[in-house]
């Protein structure tokens, strides 16, 4: 089983290395993303959002749908940790009798 | 949180150098974050870390005692404060999150974007501090129950 | 497809990193050495040009490991 594994990482590390030659270079005119719609927003971002930040009025205004729903995300994971962490003995299997009061 | 200080002298001292800069820091990422790198997330993240060391080194006793209870309200509150500026724009007839329907008084709407981005930015750095503050009061808090500290 | 001496570098001081923490018999120092992953990661990203995301990085490193050396303080696993 171990061989196995280590035969499949290796077959896949040798795929992945032999796709990544192909990827267009980093900062290429010519790619997918820098065709599209990033010259929109590079050229459109101080005069939409008053922000001389692109990535800031990127974030904040183009996609705030996206930031509100990450800050919901956020709010929800501190609310799992304090639920799961907080010494409560509801609904938990007693280890001594004397746990019940 | 922690009822005793964390480190020994050096660590004490050290943190206590630590704590105004990482404060006054934080403020200026979150109202610098529109024209140089940073935003809610860092500047959130940068005052935790100044409550979090203020409180390691002075235990109980520190001036930002914020606990479990009411940093988990404060993050709603920094929730609510995002949506809600989202909503105001609907009640004055724009679409959801549309800043430039912000009922301000400004002459261009680049100026009201502006200021629907930074309200929108301090909703997300009360959220993340006090998410962050929340998760290790609530480590903290229960091995401290559990007596072995 | 151009690449950097520095930039190979990091990137390879990178793996070794990760497989310094793996193989760490002592947990401790896994969480210092961690802490080197994160400025690696920094690095990496202010040369490829995103200030953003490397100050998120840098700050999320430093909160990450204070909160494994409060847990690990608090679990009293100082060492094997």
């Amino acid at each position: 089983m171990r061989g196995l594994v280590t035969i499949l990482l290796a077959v896949l590390t040798g795929v992945f290395c032999t796709v990544v030659s192909f990827l267009p270079p980093i900062g290429s005119q010519d790619s997918a993303p820098n065709t599209h719609i990033t010259p929109v927003y590079i050229s459109q971002s101080e005069k939409d959002t008053g922000s001389p930040n692109v990535v800031t009025g990127t974030l904040a205004d183009y996609r705030g749908f996206d930031t509100m729903w990450e800050t919901s995300v956020m709010f929800l994971s501190g609310l799992t940790v304090v639920l799961i962490l907080n010494k409560s003995t509801v609904g938990r299997r007693p280890e001594k009798e004397d746990d019940y009061e | 949180m922690m009822k005793d200080p964390f480190g020994g002298i050096i660590l004490n001292i050290a943190f206590r150098v630590l704590v105004p800069f990482s404060i006054v820091y934080a403020v200026y990422v979150l109202i610098f974050g529109e024209i140089s790198p940073g935003g809610g997330f860092q500047a959130g993240v940068a005052l935790s870390v100044g409550v979090v060391f203020s409180r390691l080194i002075l235990g109980e006793d520190a001036p930002f005692n914020i606990s479990g209870a009411s940093a988990l309200i404060l993050a709603g509150i920094g929730t609510f404060i995002f949506v809600f500026t989202g909503w105001i724009s609907v009640l004055t007839g724009g679409h959801f999150l549309d800043y430039g329907k912000l009922p301000l008084r400004m002459e261009h709407v680049n100026e009201i974007h502006a200021m629907g981005i930074l309200s929108i930015e301090v909703g997300v750095t009360l959220c993340v501090m006090a998410t962050v503050i929340t998760i290790l009061d609530a480590i903290v808090k229960r091995s401290d129950d559990n007596g072995s500290a | 497809m151009q690449i950097y001496t520095i930039e190979a570098i990091l990137l390879l001081f990178l793996i070794f990193i990760t497989i310094c923490i793996i193989y760490s018999r002592d947990i401790l120092s896994s969480v210092v050495v961690y802490c080197g992953f994160s400025l690696c990661a920094v690095l990496l990203y202010l040369m490829m040009g995103a200030p953003d995301v490397a100050f998120t990085e840098a700050v999320i490193g430093t909160v990450t490991t204070i909160f494994y050396i409060v847990a690990l303080r608090k679990i009293d696993r100082w060492c094997k």
